[in-house]
């Protein structure tokens, strides 16, 4: 069975590889298949990822990803060059639950429109009782908020999409 | 300042008297000015016997956290060195908040001997008494990447583990990840904050609110079953200036440990005190609920859970219970 970290680091060697699509059959780690749509990568794999499961490998196969910026890798840039150069992710620093407040009863870091800069908190995510507040790392306009409020996040996902200003 | 200093040679004298003219030169204040500093002593706690013609006598000390209390005891290489002191705080974790943003080094430590606003995990708040308890937040910068950072809370319950038991002689126990636990009533919070950026940590706070010399009474009924105190459990009053250098001692030691040698010799030790292993456990989470039997934790810390169908998962951001204590 695939754990999370080697569907990523799947994932990553055929987004900047020139193969549309990668099919793996075998006795242990069942099928995956992994296509490519355009920008888009789609993942499909019988194998049921826990939600609870989602663990962060001792160490994550790639250096965290910072959100993409003009410094990105070319190959990453041609992909994206459909999409808004200017819109910018914050992903997540670690596997946990993604809060959008401080406390259920307390407002919400931001929302969509609300402008933030680099040292902005945006979020909480939440292990082992550990509460990290996420800054944005960028500045600019919060597009869109990418996952729902006590949703389960994994390592390297993005949470918000950000318009530079 | 002078009362310090005051306390000092008092403390120097012990177990002789010191006289007011002694005092009067060395400080370089009047005889009047002696005694109301002696007063000043007095109304925070200390016991002073004055006697006409000898002097005066330190004969017991306040139970309390104030620097001159703390220093006094402190062991510890640089955590705590530098130490904020207040009676009364909304919240030591927003002050070392503040003082984290504000550039301070790792080791600062704030304390108080009663917290008005309590902060608990998400803004609980959890049960707070003036003088009974100990509040304390610490500022730590450790060189690790963010997604290891969990671990500290680990870190942190072995390290209040063995000072409670330093302290009192008892060995408590752990709930997964971080409750600490004495006949199965919790008797500190710990709350972990970090600030970080997606790769870099710029802080990690420990808060840790702890129940000291309250009696089962000071606690409310709906309190009484889930929490305690140490002197609840030993029948003792405790020095809460020792208790508190034991846990910045204790802390210190296994912080360092982490750092230099990873997570497996925080496992090893959290697992010596982890009450939950073997035990039905239900782990509860905004999207799901699964009860399980604990099979121990993982090289990272997660908290390994067997299912009835022998399914095993890792739980990794969950409130954890123990459902059935025999099983």
């Amino acid at each position: 069975m695939y754990d999370v970290n080697e569907i990523k680091e799947l994932i990553r060697a055929v987004d900047r590889s020139s193969v549309g699509e990668l099919e793996i059959k075998g006795d242990d780690k069942a099928k995956l298949t992994i296509k490519k749509e355009g920008q888009n990568t789609v993942v499909q794999t019988p194998v049921e990822t826990q939600i609870q499961a989602a663990a962060p490998a001792p160490a994550p196969a790639a250096p965290v990803q910072a959100p993409e910026s003009s410094s990105g890798a070319p190959a990453q840039a041609a992909e994206e060059k459909e999409i808004d150069e200017s819109l910018q992710k914050i992903t997540s620093p670690m596997v946990g639950t993604f809060y959008r407040a401080p406390s259920p009863d307390s407002d919400v870091y931001v929302n969509p429109g609300d402008t933030v800069q680099q040292d902005s908190v945006v979020c909480i995510v939440e292990a082992m009782k550990l509460m990290n507040e996420l800054e944005a790392e960028v500045s600019g306009e919060i597009k869109d908020i990418l996952v729902e409020d006590g949703e389960l996040v994994e390592y390297g996902q993005p949470l918000f999409t950000v318009k530079s200003k | 300042m002078k009362r310090d200093e005051l306390l000092k040679l008092l403390r120097q004298a012990y177990p002789q008297y010191l006289s007011g003219q002694h005092v009067s030169e060395t400080l370089g204040i009047s005889r009047a000015g002696v005694w109301k500093h002696i007063e000043e002593l007095r109304k925070q706690g200390y016991e002073i016997e004055a006697v006409p013609r000898k002097g005066y006598q330190l004969i017991s000390s306040p139970n309390s956290l104030s620097h001159e209390e703390i220093h006094a005891r402190l062991e510890t290489a640089w955590l705590g060195s530098e130490l904020i002191y207040e009676p009364e705080v909304s919240s030591t974790q927003d002050i070392a908040h503040t003082k984290a943003q504000a550039g301070a080094k790792e080791g600062l430590a704030v304390v108080s001997d009663r917290q008005i606003k309590g902060k608990g995990r998400l803004g609980r708040p959890f049960y707070s008494e003036p003088e009974h308890g100990i509040y304390t937040s610490v500022i730590l910068r450790p060189d690790v990447m963010p997604y290891q950072a969990p671990q500290l809370t680990l870190v942190t319950a072995v390290a209040m583990c063995e000072a409670f038991q330093d302290v009192t002689g008892v060995t408590p126990e752990i709930k997964w990840p971080n409750d600490i636990l004495f006949s199965g009533r919790k008797t500190c919070g710990i709350l972990t904050e970090m600030q970080s950026e997606p790769d870099r940590i710029q802080a990690v706070i420990i808060g840790v609110g702890m129940n000291i010399n309250q009696q089962p009474q000071d606690f409310s009924e709906e309190l009484q079953n889930i929490a305690t105190s140490l002197r609840a459990e030993t029948g003792e009053t405790y020095n809460r200036a020792e208790v508190l250098a034991a846990v910045y001692s204790r802390l210190e030691h296994w912080y360092v440990t982490y750092i230099h040698e990873g997570f497996a010799p925080i496992k090893a030790a959290w697992e010596h005190y982890a009450v939950s292993i073997g035990r039905e456990l239900t782990a509860r989470s905004a999207t799901s609920t699964i009860t399980g039997k604990a099979e121990g934790i993982t090289e990272e810390g997660m908290l390994l859970l067997r299912d009835e169908t022998g399914t095993i998962h890792k739980i990794y951001s969950a409130d954890v219970e123990i459902t059935r204590s025999d099983s």
